[in-house]
């Protein structure tokens, strides 16, 4: 093994970086802890709230061990498929419109650039909740967005509990998520590199294929990943567009039984499946990334 | 560069990881929160009636009115801004007003010390035992409150608290179908207890609304089934209840919220199970140019009857205050205003509904969603449950609420 000597300058950063290591280790550790000594603690039998086991030795798994019964063969198993099935489909939808939009912005949009870098991240002026307030607005039969859709043929009850809607409130809140990764990427691309691919004969769509998307890959995992971590154990878009079973997702489940059940512990185990979940996601950016600077450096 | 540690290195890392996670644990545990409660609960029942254990004394009577802003904890839109604009004004004080969703908050963020509020709204039976337990709540003293003689006569003494100790009765209501008038909806259904097979209509779906509280909703279904216990503990029972609402859910995707005062009324939905109050609130949210005629209300044979109460909890640092609250909100005119806004009905004798049909507050088109105090009387009530027969009823509102 040849370990390279660590130098003054690493452990001034090292110091400099420990507070802020420690500060975000202990915000993860901490409450995720807690959420395990609540997942396997036990209901407070007077007040049915959580009686958290703090001895790991004494967890008891009797809860997770049903919940995961329900989430391989029970009502949580349509839960999750669906809330999975949602998210793939709403980065899809997301993909295929801020791509092009990110793709106009790093190539083409000139002097106009950072107006409409500016006006892709103006809704986060606006609160993701004040946002979907305004849709359920905006939806109402006889609200404008209905009868705007009206006009073009989309004549149909929006807020009816089904699914087209509540994906498409996801893909609209969370899209900017992943247009401004992608700008970020696509503009840093060397396009004498596609220029080059066209004076070698490659059409502009085979341009594409072989060279711009490849360049983009990081760009596209790092979007791909930010919009489905946050659409994973989202909640509130389903609650407010629709709030019907048929639209049911994991988020909901565990606002429902950590929030207005009695049984907490329910609610504990399906977070610690989310952040596995969410673990296996960031993992695989994680790894992406290290693979590409790695190929990138050699 | 590959890293790899060696064995001695493992062993030290572990023991330190170890060594922080027990760490952690003693810390976590020393934060509070960890131990299980082992008193019992006083459970009354409309057969057992219950008289709870006084917790502390009663404010002393004499004490002067305190200054400042009172704390409301309160559901949303559950009372009128210009009824608490009176109360201001007459005492000089302001009030603040806290929005809680759900009973089970209340009673977890009072016990973590989260919520400090001097008086509490909208609480029913079924967390008052627990309340209780848990020393949140202070006992009242009635000669801060002389109105309370006009409240229902068979609320006065309550089977859920025997001499009205720690609550008063705020409003009552009954469960059953809210729907609208000017649509396609059937209404030759609503007969006897036969009326709930309308939700489980098809020509409804997408426009029908199921409310988000699994007893109220499980109980429905059962009822539907000829079982008429809403506190039951009969496993098949109550497996049968959820067979139906997965049914319902599957027919008509309904939308589970406690929204049916809006919904209905903006006509974004048909029908809905709601409660008897959400079509009086209605009225407050129907478009201009809509007539308040096409709220309509089924009220079924044998149905749930209810009623939210006031109390004042234990740490309250404005206990008079709270109590002169109360007694405002149990004035018969403030009640009568209170009422134009919520649309719930006060629990007072003598807002009957000839008085409140006189008074402009109630259109005759919707008497039926109001209860008088036989009608309240006889209905069926909802008490705590064990936590395994809870357990049963959540098994059940999981298959429905997953879809």
């Amino acid at each position: 093994m040849n370990a390279q000597p660590i130098t003054h300058r690493d452990r001034v950063w090292r110091v400099i970086a420990t507070p802020g290591i420690a500060w975000l280790v202990a915000l993860f550790v901490v409450p995720f802890y807690a959420v395990a000594c609540v997942a396997f603690g036990r209901i407070d039998p007077i007040f049915r709230s959580a009686a958290p086991e703090w001895n790991p030795l004494a967890w008891d798994a009797t809860t997770a061990v049903g919940v995961l019964g329900d989430i391989s063969n029970g009502p949580l198993r349509g839960v999750l498929l669906r809330t999975v099935v949602f998210v793939v489909v709403a980065v899809l939808i997301s993909f295929i419109i801020g791509y092009p939009v990110a793709y106009y912005l790093a190539r083409h949009a000139g002097r106009r650039r950072t107006l409409l870098l500016a006006l892709v991240v103006l809704p986060f002026w606006v609160s993701y909740l004040m946002r979907m307030l305004a849709w359920v607005n905006l939806l109402q039969p006889d609200g404008f967005g209905s009868r705007a859709l009206r006009l073009i043929g989309l004549d149909r009850v929006w807020l009816d509990g089904s699914a087209t809607t509540v994906v498409l409130g996801l893909v609209y809140g969370y899209v900017p998520f992943l247009i401004l990764p992608l700008y970020a990427t696509l503009e840093r691309i060397d396009w004498r590199l596609v220029d080059a691919a066209r004076d070698l004969g490659a059409s502009s769509r085979q341009a594409f294929w072989r060279v711009t998307l490849p360049l983009s890959k990081p760009g596209i995992a790092a979007g791909a990943l930010l919009l489905a971590l946050p659409m994973l154990g989202d909640y509130y878009t389903n609650d407010l567009l629709s709030r019907s079973p048929n639209t049911e997702m994991l988020g909901n489940q565990i606002d429902f039984f950590l929030n207005a059940g009695t049984q907490p512990q329910r609610g504990a185990t399906l977070v610690l499946v989310l952040a596995l979940m969410l673990a296996v996601g960031a993992s695989w950016y994680v790894r992406s990334v290290v693979r590409q600077v790695a190929e990138a450096t050699r | 560069m590959t890293s790899r540690i060696s064995r001695r290195q493992f062993v030290v890392r572990s023991l330190v990881a170890g060594g922080g996670s027990l760490a952690l644990a003693q810390l976590l545990a020393a934060c509070g929160g960890a131990t299980e409660s082992t008193t019992s609960l006083a459970i009354g029942t409309p057969d057992a009636p219950v008289r709870l254990p006084t917790v502390g004394e009663p404010i002393a009577d004499g004490v002067p009115l305190e200054s400042g802003t009172l704390q409301l904890l309160n559901y949303a839109d559950y009372v009128n801004p210009e009824t608490v604009a009176a109360f201001e004004e007459r005492f000089g004080v302001k009030v603040e007003i806290s929005i809680y969703d759900t009973e089970e908050v209340v009673l977890a963020k009072m016990r973590s010390g989260a919520f400090k509020p001097d008086v509490i709204l909208g609480l029913t039976d079924t967390v008052l035992a627990r309340m209780v337990a848990a020393e949140l709540l202070q006992p009242l003293n009635k000669t801060y409150v002389e109105n309370f003689g006009n409240v229902i006569a068979g609320l006065r003494d309550p089977y859920y608290d025997l001499g009205a100790q720690y609550t008063v009765p705020y409003v009552i209501y009954a469960n059953g179908i809210g729907y609208r008038t000017d649509r396609d909806v059937d209404t030759s259904v609503f007969v006897g207890d036969e009326g709930w097979n309308a939700l489980w209509d098809s020509r409804y779906a997408g426009r029908l609304g199921v409310l988000d509280s699994y007893r109220d909703a499980i109980s429905m279904a059962m009822f539907r089934n000829g079982v008429f216990d809403p506190n039951s503990a009969d496993a098949a029972a109550l497996s049968a209840a959820g067979d139906e609402l997965v049914a319902l859910a599957d027919t008509t995707r309904p939308q589970i919220d406690v929204l049916n005062y809006e919904q209905i009324a903006a006509g974004n939905r048909d029908i809905a199970l709601c409660w008897s109050g959400d079509v009086l609130a209605g009225q407050q949210y129907l478009p201009e140019d809509t007539g308040v005629e096409v709220l309509g209300f089924w009220y079924p044979q044998t149905t749930i009857t209810a009623n939210d109460f006031f109390c004042v909890p234990r740490e309250s640092s404005k206990p008079v205050l709270a109590h002169a609250f109360i007694n405002h909100l149990l004035d018969v005119d403030n009640a009568l205003a209170n009422q134009s806004f919520v649309g719930y009905q006060p629990a007072l004798e003598a807002l009957t509904a000839e008085k409140l049909v006189e008074a402009g507050a109630i259109p005759e088109s919707l008497l039926s969603a109001l209860v008088s105090p036989e009608t309240y009387a006889s209905g069926k009530r909802l008490v705590s449950l064990t936590p395994e027969v809870d357990a049963l009823w959540l098994e059940q509102w999981t298959r429905f609420t997953a879809g």
